[in-house]
């Protein structure tokens, strides 16, 4: 399951990185379609590939909130409607995540990052991420947070539960929809 | 009340079931260390001190040495190859047997290579290179070995291998950082607590440098991790000793060349550290080893006598690691004696292994407490 699920998560990472490039010669509904398909293809046929393997050993473990942040912004190239994340919500969450990998690289003493080992500041969180989408009316991160707890319990994939709901790639994807809104 | 906010509630609902049964399911960990009592000399017991095994490749490195010892084999590994942290590498091993004519080594011969271990990840990831390896005292044909998949040492990982033979059949990396889960290396010997699990002594070794006792549960994920950490300095590679079930003591390398061995304490079996201190034993920057002796002593391999000695030399302690009493000095020999690795087997004699000829070189050699006692 593990396998299969490192599988899915870089095949959506592949789609995604095709559409977002298909996206400037194609319609975005049409690239959402061929990036998807070129995603899947990829990982079908060429998992054992020297690329592929190197993308899963750089970027695993891919997690679900990754995947997720991929699969919706495909979504709303296909036009469903997906609420964009506020402008202070991708600041704020920066200023948190970057907070976060310094404490995880030994800055500061405080190791937030072990906390996500933990079945108890795990549930705290969860039901935090579930409060603050309840005030929001946004489902999409208590729908992460809940399904990173799922697989965390699970034992797909990290044995800890921070691993799920973030990756260190969405650093430089908010600060470019940051810019993008800057423009 | 819209769609929306009940599909939130059901969410939280999910979360509060699945929180109760991690709960439910979660292992509270142990914190009591086992103390090793190895057997103390017999009165007649004679000093026995053997070079059980001395190997130079005919080029490149053989390096870091490590003793894996089971119910089926003891053996030693290194890693060997044109240069440290090239594609190349692979861990070599030789078998040690010991007959009726005494010690026996067995050829060395390739154990682990980069191709394989990539396999057997799932799916198959990339690596590059290989480092320091050890054994995994908590699961059978079961080693940690530091993997490289992109970048050098500072973007390593631990990667947990099952062997069968010499063939790695299952890997996995361990969970260590949020930070693409890169930076983790292994050197030093897992760490046993009093309810037969294990902790592993790690390293992070990106920008600020730290070491880490990292926890696992019985089925060998990480459950925990705790930092042993100093201030103006970067301690690495914890060789922790156990005093007892609750005190211990972590040697640490300095990263940043200050000449000196490190020391951190705990005495909440390993929940807490103090912050490392300068020893007043002169270090190059290189680690050592220690293991508990009987009568509650310690003896480390180390590279005394300044910063820049390749000489390796044992010491004892009998006042947990407040003053030490040099016993043996290795001979001068070409190059820098490195990376010792003490091991004590079931009968009381203790192997130590170590690379030769700056990093060109692995030797293991046995001695017994009674040749301990003689020095």
């Amino acid at each position: 399951m593990i396998g299969f699920l490192a599988g899915l998560g870089l095949a959506v990472l592949l789609g995604w990185m095709a559409f977002a490039l298909l996206g400037w010669a194609l319609a975005a509904a049409l690239a959402v379609w061929v990036g998807g398909a070129i995603g899947g293809l990829a990982v079908l046929l060429a998992r054992n590939t020297l690329p592929l393997r190197g993308m899963v050993a750089l970027l695993a473990p891919f997690g679900v909130m990754l995947p997720a942040i991929a699969l919706r912004d495909m979504a709303a190239g296909a036009g469903l409607p997906v609420v964009p994340f506020a402008t202070f919500e991708l600041l704020v969450f920066l200023v948190l995540y970057l907070a976060f990998l310094t404490s995880a690289i030994g800055l500061v003493r405080l190791d937030a990052y072990r906390i996500g080992y933990a079945p108890l500041p795990v549930a705290v969180m969860v039901l935090a991420v579930c409060l603050y989408g309840f005030l929001t009316g946004n489902w999409f991160l208590p729908l992460v947070a809940v399904l990173g707890q799922g697989m965390w319990v699970s034992g797909w994939g990290s044995s800890n539960w921070f691993d799920h709901v973030t990756h260190v790639l969405l650093v430089p994807v908010a600060l470019v929809v940051l810019i993008l809104r800057l423009i | 009340m819209g769609s929306g906010d009940i599909f939130i509630l059901a969410l939280a609902l999910i979360s509060v079931a699945l929180s109760g049964y991690a709960l439910w399911r979660d292992e509270t960990l142990n914190w009591v260390f086992a103390v090793p009592r190895p057997p103390a000399p017999e009165p007649g017991d004679a000093p026995l001190f053997e070079t059980l095994f001395d190997y130079r490749p005919e080029k490149g490195v053989a390096h870091s040495p490590a003793i894996v010892a089971n119910d089926e084999t003891l053996s030693v590994l290194w890693f060997e190859g044109s240069s440290e942290a090239q594609p190349d590498i692979e861990i070599r091993r030789a078998v040690l047997g010991e007959g009726p004519e005494g010690w026996r080594a067995g050829a060395p011969e390739t154990f682990l290579t980069s191709e394989a271990l990539g396999r057997a990840f799932d799916p198959g990831q990339l690596v590059v290179t290989l480092g320091n390896t050890i054994q995994n005292d908590a699961a059978e044909r079961s080693l940690y070995a530091t993997v490289v998949s992109v970048g050098g040492w500072a973007m390593a990982s631990i990667a947990e291998v099952r062997m069968e033979g010499t063939l790695p059949v299952r890997a996995r990396k361990l969970d260590l950082s949020p930070f693409l889960n890169r930076s983790f290396l292994v050197r030093s010997p897992m760490v046993a607590y009093a309810d037969g699990s294990h902790a592993l002594p790690a390293y992070f070794e990106m920008g600020t440098t730290y070491g880490a006792l990292v926890r696992l549960n019985a089925d060998g994920r990480v459950r925990d991790q705790r930092r042993i950490d100093g201030t103006g300095v970067k301690p690495i590679q914890p060789m922790i000793v156990a005093l007892d079930g609750a005190r211990a003591l972590a040697f640490l390398r300095d990263f940043d060349d200050s000449g000196q061995l490190y020391l951190s304490r705990t005495e909440d079996g390993g929940r807490h550290w103090t912050l490392a201190e300068a020893t007043d034993v002169p270090h190059p920057n290189a680690p050592v080893a220690a293991l508990s002796l009987s009568g509650g002593r310690i003896l480390m391999a180390r590279n005394g006598g300044g910063k820049k000695s390749g000489r390796l030399e044992l010491a004892v302690s009998g006042d947990d690691g407040k003053s030490w009493h040099m016993i043996h000095r290795f001979e001068r020999e070409p190059g820098e004696a490195r990376y010792p690795m003490l091991r004590g087997l079931a009968d009381g004699r203790i192997l130590l292994a170590y690379s030769t000829n700056s990093k060109r070189g692995v030797r293991v050699v046995v001695f017994n407490e009674a040749w301990v006692a003689a020095r």
